[in-house]
Order: structure tokens, then sequence, then C-alpha cells
């Protein structure tokens, strides 16, 4: 704990950031002050600093504002500037409305209940053992629990309907909360343990039947806070004076382990995961330098600390799995490298194939990866970065801010794959195939790269690609991905809107959710663009079009928009109308109306002011797909006038 | 009465969780004299006291301790090193 001069210096410096309404400073102070105060004063002292600059943090540091509903059966109020400030450190904005302590069925069911007055983009569902399976401890008291299985499905049917309903009325997303399984019952610890339906083998049981029940409900998260409460220690997790009395369901020194669980398990919904993580070598993929003490010397391996280094190339190996890709950026020979990777090949759990890129040499770190994230056409904010240095370390985040940087501790080597494993960087509510293809399909990249230098021209070369696009409704595609791509493409993104399931199933029902699939000679790129388009009038309005970075400039955002205008066509439209709005990021494709030909036209009646409108006459001209590019889809053969081009 | 009585760490943390300035903060403040002292902003008061002076209250107690002096006199009885 930090001494109480420094704790008064970090609150000055937040009073006065706040002050100068620098919410920069404001918030790296704040940080600073609760990671080394244990005072729950602090926090609050900073949710109120905060809540005095709640639009700085927004215009300043691009934090996402979140109309966040609490639908509780608890008392949550002592806990709501904890979850404030947790959010802000998180860069989320909450504005906070907690529902009645009764009424949580009413407000999940009811149309015209507060909570859907309210707006939410978030929903928090906070209920407690009482609510959902009320009945369960007396049915568990003898262990037999005869009647256990037929309450757990009543309760999981009830929740489900609860859910479901609510679900097909409002699109805001939504956080379930497990239940915490109770410490200890008048079985005593051995019942508990071997008898079936002893009430904690009931909630477990009950809480993978909920959690299974939140997949099956579009932007559902499913809050494990039993397993937060077991990490914690179940025991003193909840306050059994203050339960009793105010019905406070956690104990006031976890408000803060307890809020950031909340945050990080929503942030998963509204916030894409990295995609890159770049490794040091020395002391950090293996134990010591490479360059002094050789292949044979250097620590990798089944024996201890060897092991703590194969420990953390297996976690390495795992994240590669699920599609995160790994990088080694180090300064070292490369020719020391692989033939490292080559002799110690049994000590390691990683081969070199394992890495997308290496970055061997001795560059910066800083130019190495900001190399890469132009080869991977990944934006810096994908990005992490392991390193033993500190200087390195401090290098990346004073010279690229956006790259989430961890150091490995060099004396502990034991500790860094905990410590990777905290962070919420990869966090993900699910994975699709795209992800897991990941790393063959940037591989491929690689190698059209290298084969763009040795064709002629470009529609040569994009000719001898053999791209094949293959157009779908978003419902036959995964929709996960569709929203995925919704949620996580900033660069060629026209409206940047992260429109939710609910949403895309909406407009599939109402105009066009359309994705496009992506093939050509190297591999499968998988579900890479999507178009949501809806007729008004005689117009079809565009109100989302985006394509996945690692696929533009090959013709398939032409593709497509001739798709959605064929579509339109076909609906009877006469214009087609697409929306572009300005975002820090969506640069490269501000002129991609223009450049086909639309010209601007007067505003079609959206809520954002920044957005700017341009037109295409359909009953003169249609926007044309490349040549170069095969057409397979829905209603496609019609389509498929363009022919096969191979080189 | 004077600001003085206070312990300032008493009369920090009471600020911070209503929401005041320290000066504002005398041994006569009341729950019936801020808006923000409400009956939760209370509990949260209580939780904050509990952690910052390691003692427990009586939850029979807690709704009837609503004003500053009330509080210290308290903390005193339960040995609290203010």
């Amino acid at each position: 704990m930090q001494s109480d001069s420094e704790r008064q210096d970090l609150r000055r410096c937040v009073k006065d950031a706040v002050s100068n309404q620098d919410a920069d400073a404001a918030v790296r102070y704040a940080r600073r002050l609760i990671s080394t105060s244990n005072k729950s004063a602090d926090v609050m002292f900073c949710a109120s600093a905060f809540a005095g600059i709640a639009d700085c943090i927004k215009n300043q540091l691009g934090a996402k504002g979140l109309r966040t509903y609490v639908v509780r059966s608890v008392t949550v109020e002592p806990i709501v500037p904890f979850l404030a400030a947790e959010g802000v450190l998180s860069n989320y904005v909450l504005d906070l409305q907690l529902g009645g302590y009764g009424s949580y069925a009413d407000e999940l069911l009811n149309a015209q209940s507060a909570l859907v007055d309210f707006k939410p983009d978030l929903v928090l569902v906070l209920l407690d053992l009482e609510e959902i399976a009320g009945r369960m401890p007396d049915l568990c008291a003898d262990g037999i629990g005869a009647k256990v299985e037929e309450e757990i499905e009543e309760c999981v049917s009830r929740t489900a309907q609860l859910l479901r309903s609510f679900r097909s009325r409002n699109s805001a997303r939504l956080l379930f909360q497990g239940l915490v399984v109770p410490d200890r019952t008048s079985l005593g610890d051995v019942g508990n343990a071997n008898l079936a339906h002893s009430l904690p083998n009931a909630v477990l049981q009950l809480n993978q039947r909920l959690a299974a029940i939140c997949r099956t409900v579009s932007d559902c998260v499913f809050f494990d806070a039993d397993h937060l409460a077991a990490r914690y220690g179940r025991a003193r997790w909840r306050d059994a004076r203050m339960f009793l009395a105010s019905r406070l369901p956690v104990s006031a020194e976890f408000f803060s382990a307890y809020s950031r669980g909340l945050v990080g398990s929503f942030s998963a919904m509204f916030r894409a995961p990295r995609k890159v993580l770049c490794t040091d070598l020395d002391n950090t993929l293996w134990g010591g330098v490479l360059g002094e003490d050789g292949a044979d010397g250097i620590a990798a391996g089944s024996a201890f600390p060897g092991i703590c280094y194969l420990d953390y190339q297996r976690y390495l190996k795992q994240l590669s799995s699920r599609g995160v890709l790994l990088a080694i950026v180090s300064k070292n020979n490369e020719a020391d490298v692989r033939d490292a990777f080559k002799t110690r090949s049994a000590d390691f759990a990683l081969r070199l194939e394992d890495f997308v890129a290496c970055k061997i040499g001795w560059n910066e770190k800083s130019e190495s990866i900001r190399e890469l994230a132009q080869e991977l056409s990944l934006g810096l904010d994908s990005f992490v970065f392991v390193d033993d240095s500190p200087v390195e370390c401090e290098g990346i985040l004073q010279q690229l801010p956006e790259v989430a940087v961890v150091q490995a501790p060099i004396d502990e080597p034991w500790k860094l794959v905990e410590i990777l494993s905290e962070q919420p960087f990869f966090d993900a509510v699910q994975f699709t195939e795209d992800d897991v293809n990941r790393l063959n399909e940037y591989k491929a990249q690689a190698q059209r790269a290298e084969l763009a230098g040795s064709a002629g021209s470009r529609d040569e070369f994009l000719a001898s690609l053999e791209i094949v696009c293959t157009f779908q409704s978003a419902l036959q595609a995964p929709l996960s991905r569709a929203v995925q791509l919704l949620a996580k493409t900033n660069q060629f993104n026209l409206t940047t809107r992260r429109r939710s399931t609910a949403e895309v199933e909406r407009f599939a029902a109402e105009g066009q959710a359309v994705v496009v699939r992506v093939r050509d000679r190297f591999g499968d790129a998988g579900v890479v663009g999507l178009a949501l388009a809806q007729n008004r009038g005689d117009a079809c309005i565009i109100d989302s079009f985006l394509l996945s970075c690692r696929v533009i400039g090959r013709g398939i955002e032409t593709a497509l928009l001739a798709y959605v205008g064929e579509q339109a066509q076909r609906t009877g439209a006469r214009r087609l109308v697409g929306e572009f709005i300005t975002t820090k990021k969506n640069t490269p494709c501000a002129n991609f109306y223009p450049d086909h030909g639309f010209v601007k036209c007067a505003a079609m009646g959206t809520d954002d002011s920044a957005s700017v409108f341009y037109e295409n006459d359909l009953t003169a001209s249609v926007p044309v797909s490349p040549k170069w590019i095969t057409l397979e889809g829905n209603d496609s053969n019609e389509q498929s006038r363009n022919t096969v081009f191979t080189a | 009465m004077s600001n003085q009585e206070i312990p300032s760490s008493l009369r920090n943390l009471l600020a911070d969780v209503l929401e005041l300035s320290p000066d504002q903060v005398t041994p006569d403040l009341n729950a019936d004299g801020v808006a923000t002292w409400d009956s939760f902003r209370h509990l949260q008061l209580i939780l904050s006291l509990e952690e910052e002076y390691g003692v427990q209250f009586d939850p029979q107690r807690i709704p009837e301790l609503t004003s500053v002096s009330l509080l210290q006199a308290e903390l005193e009885k339960k040995g609290a090193a203010l």
C-alpha cells in the first residue's frame, strides 16, 4: 500500500485534471490511485470525479457511452460507484439506471416497462438464488432430492422464457449473472461433495444450464459470478450480516473485483478482441540470452526453469489455435534464432511456422510492429506486445500507445502465463470458424504479396488470384460472424454502426442483409463483407457497408455494391442511396460512393448529422462487378455472366 | 462546533462518500440536511467506515447512526483508532 502523502498527491492530480478538463490525465492518475489504494473512499472519489467530466472522457478518450439498466433483486446501490469507476478505466462511460427490487420480471417482460423507456444499450440481469431457484435449498436438504432435476428444468425454462421474450422485443445487449454456489449447507462438506443433489451440486448444474441458455440468446453473455467468488474465496464473498440486513450480495471488500468482472464480461460484446501477440525471445519465449548462452544454453523444456518458458509457449500455441496471430519481435541474429528453433525443437512447444511473421534484427521494436501492422493490414490496437525489458516496454507504451504491453517478469518466469491470462485482450463471447482459419489466411496474404511483385498489371494480378465471391443472406452464413464484422471492422466501414444480431435479423426480414464470402487460389478468407440495406419509397438506402481490411483493394467491395444494387432493382427501387459517416479510421473508404459514380444528395433523415448521402440512379446504371471476380450466391446464377478469368 | 473535533481521516472519508467538500463536514451534519445522504448512501458510508477503521456495526444500530457526531461516537465506542 502506498503512503498517505502519495495517495493525497494522486488525489490532487485527479482533481487538477478534472478542473482542467483533461480526461487523459484524470483517468491516468485515477488508475494509479485505485490500483495502489485499497480504500473504497478513493474509488468513490474517482467515480464522482469522472462523473464531472463524463463528456470529456467520451470526447477526448473515445470512451463508449453505454446506457445501462440494471435488473436486480438485491441491493446494488453501494456498488454503483465502483461499477462506474471500473467502467471508465476500461473506457466506458456508464449511464446507470437501477430497476426495482421486485419488478425484474415485469421489467424484462412488459413492453412498457421503465427498462424499455430508458432505451438501454446494455441490460445487466443480477438476480439471486431466491429469485432464480428459491425452492432449491429446501429440495436439496436431504441430498437425494427427487424433485431437484424437475426444479432445475423449471428454473431453466423460466429463465429462458424471460431472456428470449425480452430479446424478441429489445435489442439491448444482455448480461445474465450466474449463481454463486453456496459455501456451506446443513449437509456439511462431505454431504455436499458426495450427494448428487446437494445444493452446491444442484447450483453448479443449474449454472451450466443457464450458461447454455445464454448461448442461444443473441447478444447475451453469461457472467460466471461463482467463478469470481471462488477465485477470492466463496466463504468471504458474501458478508452474511450485510446480506441478511440489507440484501447486499457481495462483501464490500470485493466491490472492485466484482465490478471489474462485470465490465470485463460485457466488454466482450462491445469490443473486438486483439488479434496479434508479438513476443520477445530472450528471457521471454525462453530463459537466458541466445546470443550469449547459445542454443544449447537457453532454458526451455520440461525441467525447471525451462518449463516456465515451455508453459508460456504452450499458452501461445493455444491462443494460436483459436485464431490469435503470433509474431516474433526480437533483437537477435536471425540465423541463430532459426538454429535454436531447429536444435531445441524437442524442448519447444512452438515451431517457427506457428508465427505469422518474424521481425528479428536490430531495428527499433516500435518500427517492427508498425511494419507488421501494415503487412497484416491491421490496426495497432489489435496488437499485444510481450517483452521482459522494461526499456522496450516503455518504448512501445510511449511510441505506440494503442498497443497493449505486457512485461514478462524476468525473475519470476512462472508468473508470465498468469499475468497474460488475467488480461481481457483476447476475450470473446464466441469464436467463429473464420477466427480459427485466420492464421492460414494471413499466410496466404503474404504469398499474395509475393505474387503481386511478380505479376504485371494490377488487373492481371487480380485475375491470377482467381477470386470467387459468394453472396449469402446474413442469416444463412453464421450470423455471429456478420455481427462480429459489424463490431470490429473500422477501416473499410462506411457508417461504423455496430448493429446487433437482432438488428441484422430485422434488416434481413425487411430489406437486405447480405454477406460476402471470398476464396481465391491461396485460400478461403471466409465471410469478409456485409451490407445492410432497406427500401424507403423509391430508394434503397444502404445502412451499413463494410469489408474486412484484409481483402480491400481486390474489387470485392465493388462486387458487393453491385450485388446490393441488383437486389435493390429487383425489389423495385429506382435509386440506390449510400451513406458515409466519417470516423478517425475509415478514410480508406471516404470516396467509395463517388468512385462508383454516385452523386451527393439530400440527407435521408437519419439522426446522424455527420452523415453524407450519395445516390445512384438505378434506372440509368447499376454498379458492375469487376470482371476478374467470379460470383456465386443465392440468386447468383443469372448474375454469373462474368466469366471465370484464369491467368 | 468547530471542525477540529472531527479527526481528518473521518472528515475526508465522509466528504468522499457524501460528495461534499471536507469543510462542509461538521459534527451536527445529518442525513436530513444533506441531499446526497439517503439510505443507500448511508449504507455506503457504513461500509466505508467499517473498511477504514476495521470495525463492524450492529445492523440494528446502523439505521440510527444518521449524523456525523453519532457515527463518531459509535466508532469511538467500538474502539476505532480515529
